[in-house]
């Protein structure tokens, strides 16, 4: 007796997930390289972000919190990136701390590659506080006595010999925190920071959906999505960063994974179907 | 608080070096003191300790500030920072210690797969040295030569974030594989998830508003008027969850803590 070979739905229903990684791959490639630019709609925390570094006077003093590491460089980068680049044209003056070791030498790095398109020079319109191992005692700290806290920047020069920090002794001095981060570590800002400096949050994609109760609780002033607030952000500079340059691929990536949902659920329906028929 | 009068003079900077060794010494001398201990006299201290420390910042976070906003504990929290610093700093050395222990010993004994311990302990060492080396030289301490430059780059720039950004971005596949397999409409429910999933992840990016100018806004309903209260209610129980665990392990309550 001949039995009948697979169906086209059941040799869907297995097929072999190194096709899938394969299709993945080349969507992403290809969308990288295409020179498509689609206009974002910007989300209103974006949108509360970029204002609120708009209100910012020149000289006022900003602590960006930078702990991600290369892992989420990706979202991350284009996110400090864009942030930077808004400061200096605000021509506000930034610190730069990392709860996360390899984030030392990431943002330190970034922000030395950056700083000079803006004219800031380091110790008089920024600096790097370097590496801290427990960010609630470091904020509290910072809050009662930040040149205590630090003691020395990442160069080894005593930060109380900053020309950036010359009479500033606490946090309560800063008109803003940006926490750019992968993981939990807004509440602690929040917790802990002065009630009256502002904080903004620039998490990654998967870390957004919790931050929506701070955003309506008035706890976080704006919010940064991942790579595509970073692009949305970008729009707003006017500028073509790494969030423009990444977003095609995570716009087609998230269209390839909707149609291989569909297909999948298509291929058990009509499978099944198929075996009802068959009895 | 206490501190060294001139620590840049000769003398301070030998009280300095003599206190740094006192600790060293009265530190070295507790870890064989501690393993002397019985179990149950090891437990007695680990238990005070953590009840002490912790109930030191309990008791500098709930008390009145005055109107330096401080109370009298909150001078205390910068000593208390550089001890958390230290006792990281030893427990780095402890793990280091303990890491290249293991793989020393799988190579001169050449035990199985001792290739990757070898490997391990170059990258270590390889590492290790230019990046102390580096940071040496950010702090003006040591000169930064093209082959420490380069090196650095090499090492860190070109190799560590290269590979620890490639790993993490294997989730993207591994996300549609598991997306194709596993999201299967078998109910109402499922259907309705998939659907709004599918509004919010075309939503959120700007091929959606490429396609309908409606679809971002109803991907930012779906954020903040569905998820956010749902996240609010989801916190709110961790946050009572994490309470309960943080006094069980304030109080060496939690098994395994001890």
């Amino acid at each position: 007796m001949q039995t009948r070979g697979p169906s086209i739905w059941e040799r869907m229903l297995s097929i072999d997930r190194r096709i899938l990684y394969l299709l993945l791959f080349a969507n992403i490639v290809l969308f990288l390289l295409l020179p498509i630019r689609m206009r974002a709609a910007v989300s209103p925390p974006v949108q509360k972000f970029y204002d609120e570094i708009e209100k910012l006077q020149p000289g006022d003093l900003v602590m960006i919190s930078s702990n991600w590491s290369a892992s989420t460089l990706a979202e991350n980068q284009p996110q400090l990136e864009a942030v930077i680049r808004h400061l200096m044209r605000k021509k506000a003056k930034f610190t730069l701390i990392s709860v996360e070791a390899q984030s030392r030498d990431i943002s330190y790095r970034l922000a030395s590659r950056l700083t000079p398109e803006g004219g800031y020079e380091y110790g008089r319109d920024w600096a790097h506080f370097g590496f801290v191992t427990n960010l609630i005692v470091s904020i509290k700290g910072m809050v009662n006595n930040l040149p205590d806290t630090i003691k020395k920047d990442v160069r080894g020069t005593p930060v109380s010999e900053l020309p950036l920090l010359k009479g500033i002794t606490s946090l309560r001095q800063y008109k803003m925190i940006i926490d750019v981060t992968p993981s939990a570590t807004v509440p602690f800002w929040i917790s802990y920071a002065p009630k009256e400096t502002k904080i903004l949050y620039c998490p990654t994609s998967v870390m957004a959906a919790e931050a929506y109760t701070f955003l309506d609780s008035g706890q976080i002033k704006g919010m940064i999505t991942g790579a595509k607030g970073a692009q949305e952000y970008e729009q707003l500079l006017g500028i073509v960063g790494l969030g423009t340059r990444f977003v095609n691929a995570i716009s087609f990536s998230h269209v390839l994974i909707i149609l291989f949902i569909f297909l999948g659920n298509l291929a058990l329906f009509m499978n099944r179907r198929q075996m009802r028929q068959e009895g | 608080m206490w501190q060294i009068q001139n620590p840049n003079t000769p003398t301070g900077q030998l009280i300095l070096w003599m206190i740094v060794l006192g600790a060293f010494i009265m530190i070295m001398g507790l870890v064989p003191l501690l393993h002397a201990l019985p179990p149950r006299g090891r437990r007695a201290i680990i238990v005070i300790i953590t009840f002490i420390t912790g109930l030191f910042f309990a008791i500098e976070f709930f008390l009145p500030i005055n109107k330096e906003q401080k109370n009298f504990l909150t001078d205390a929290i910068q000593p208390a920072q550089q001890a958390v610093q230290v006792i990281t700093a030893l427990a780095l050395a402890l793990g280091t210690y303990g890491l290249v222990r293991l793989h020393l010993r799988n190579v001169v004994q050449q035990r199985a797969q001792w290739g990757y311990s070898l490997v391990l302990l170059i990258s270590f060492v390889m590492m290790a040295t230019f990046s102390i080396t580096n940071t040496l030289s950010e702090q003006g301490l040591v000169e930064k030569t093209p082959l420490l430059e380069q090196g650095f780059k090499l090492l860190f720039d070109y190799t560590l974030v290269q590979l620890d950004a490639a790993m993490f971005s294997l989730i993207a596949f591994y996300i549609f594989s598991a997306a194709y397999r596993a999201f299967r409409i078998r109910s109402v429910e499922a259907g309705i998830l998939m659907f709004t999933a599918i509004v919010v992840m075309i939503g959120v990016v700007p091929l959606g508003a490429t396609i309908s100018p409606y679809l971002p806004g109803v991907a930012n309903w779906i954020l903040t008027s569905l998820n956010a209260p749902v996240q609010r209610a989801i916190e709110f129980g961790v946050g009572i969850g994490g309470l309960a665990m943080a006094i069980r392990l304030w109080l060496s309550l939690e098994r395994g803590v001890t």
